[in-house]
């Protein structure tokens, strides 16, 4: 039996004083982010200090106009320059190039990608290292469509969306399908951006991957699947553009469909 | 081998077998001929209608289970202003 899936195991995970000796890095890319990034980086601190783990937070701003590198810097005052690591880019660059600058320069042997608008909360970050610690995984993602974790763990609370339509849950639902059906990726939420990957294995998936955009996430995911590294789902909530509106245009609609397609075909 | 290849070695080898049993070069044992003669022509109708039932299902099912959560976005308006208020005193720009 594994020794990780164990009642005791599973349970004393978190619970007990034995500090956590790993560190976790986490990318942030940001374009704009000047309101957010601080609030971003102050729940990120108050989330690693209350669980005792050593952490770091990689800004890669891609030559923001609104002075985000600037904020950068004034956090990284307050909470120290081996904490906040600004490392910036000449242009609008990219996501999946953003991660790979920013892997450039972690120092911890886990990395956590999230996006910097709210929508991922930091406070899933502890339950995403308490499954994989429970059970050795290689990936953490979290997923917005269970109410458990898979495999399971205690102590966490059903995922969820707020913000969405009954359209664009419906659309969401249909894309979900879709893309379980053609691809069977063995996850339930393949386009989720906030996900623990430990270090080598993120250096690994990433050089393999070509997408850009969202299907570049699921991209990683299938890709990782694809390798055989094992995979485990937390449920989050997802609290969708505190500012603002997303619309969901045709374009974007044809770019899935030939994100899906292009994935079936290639991995 | 992608996923694609697969799929396409799988299904290209059943469609093979079926129009094989379909046109009798292949006996399918325990049935009746005139039992089969009326079962296999319809069996890929039936593959569609059950795919489609089952993705109306799971549509359905997905949607029935989807969860709001308008308490993870009150906390979360209430830590954006806790934050705020901590960074301002701490010397950071918010706002």
């Amino acid at each position: 039996m594994n020794p990780f899936a164990s009642v005791p195991s599973l349970n004393m995970q978190g619970q007990y004083n034995s500090p956590n000796t790993h560190k976790y890095s986490v990318i942030l890319p940001t374009y704009n982010e000047r309101k957010n990034l601080p609030i971003v980086v102050w729940l990120l601190a108050n989330v690693f200090r209350e669980h005792e783990l050593a952490w770091e937070v990689i800004v890669v701003d891609d030559a923001s106009p609104d002075g985000t590198q600037e904020v950068a810097m004034e956090l990284a005052k307050v909470y120290g320059e081996d904490k906040i690591v600004l490392k910036p880019r000449p242009g609008k660059l990219g996501l999946g190039t953003a991660y790979i600058h920013g892997l450039d320069f972690c120092t911890g042997d886990f990395v956590i990608i999230m996006d910097a608008d709210f929508s991922h909360h930091p406070k899933f970050i502890p339950q995403f290292i308490r499954l994989q610690q429970a059970y050795n995984l290689d990936i953490v993602t979290g997923t917005r469509y269970r109410s458990t974790p898979t495999p399971s763990l205690s102590g966490t609370r059903p995922g969820g969306v707020h913000g969405w339509d009954f359209k664009r849950k419906l659309v969401s639902r249909g894309a979900n399908f879709l893309a379980a059906t053609v691809l069977n990726p063995g996850v339930s939420d393949l386009t989720g951006s906030f996900r623990l990957y430990r270090l080598p294995v993120l250096r690994h998936i990433i050089t393999l991957t070509q997408s850009r955009g969202y299907v570049f996430q699921m991209e990683m995911m299938v890709r990782a699947r694809a390798l055989g590294y094992t995979v485990g789902e937390v449920p989050i909530t997802f609290v969708d553009r505190i500012f603002g509106e997303s619309k969901l245009g045709a374009d974007e609609v044809v770019g899935y469909l030939k994100g899906v397609w292009s994935l079936f075909t290639s991995v | 081998m992608a996923r694609a290849h697969r799929v396409a070695i799988y299904s290209s080898t059943f469609v093979l077998v079926y129009f094989l049993a379909l046109f009798a070069v292949l006996p399918i044992p325990f049935l009746d001929s005139d039992v089969v003669a009326q079962l296999l022509p319809v069996i890929p109708w039936w593959l569609l209608v059950s795919f489609g039932a089952y993705s109306l299902a799971s549509l359905g099912w997905g949607m029935f289970t989807f969860q709001d959560c308008p308490d993870a976005y009150h906390e979360l308006l209430k830590e954006i202003n806790d934050a705020k208020d901590d960074l301002r005193g701490k010397g950071v720009t918010v706002d």
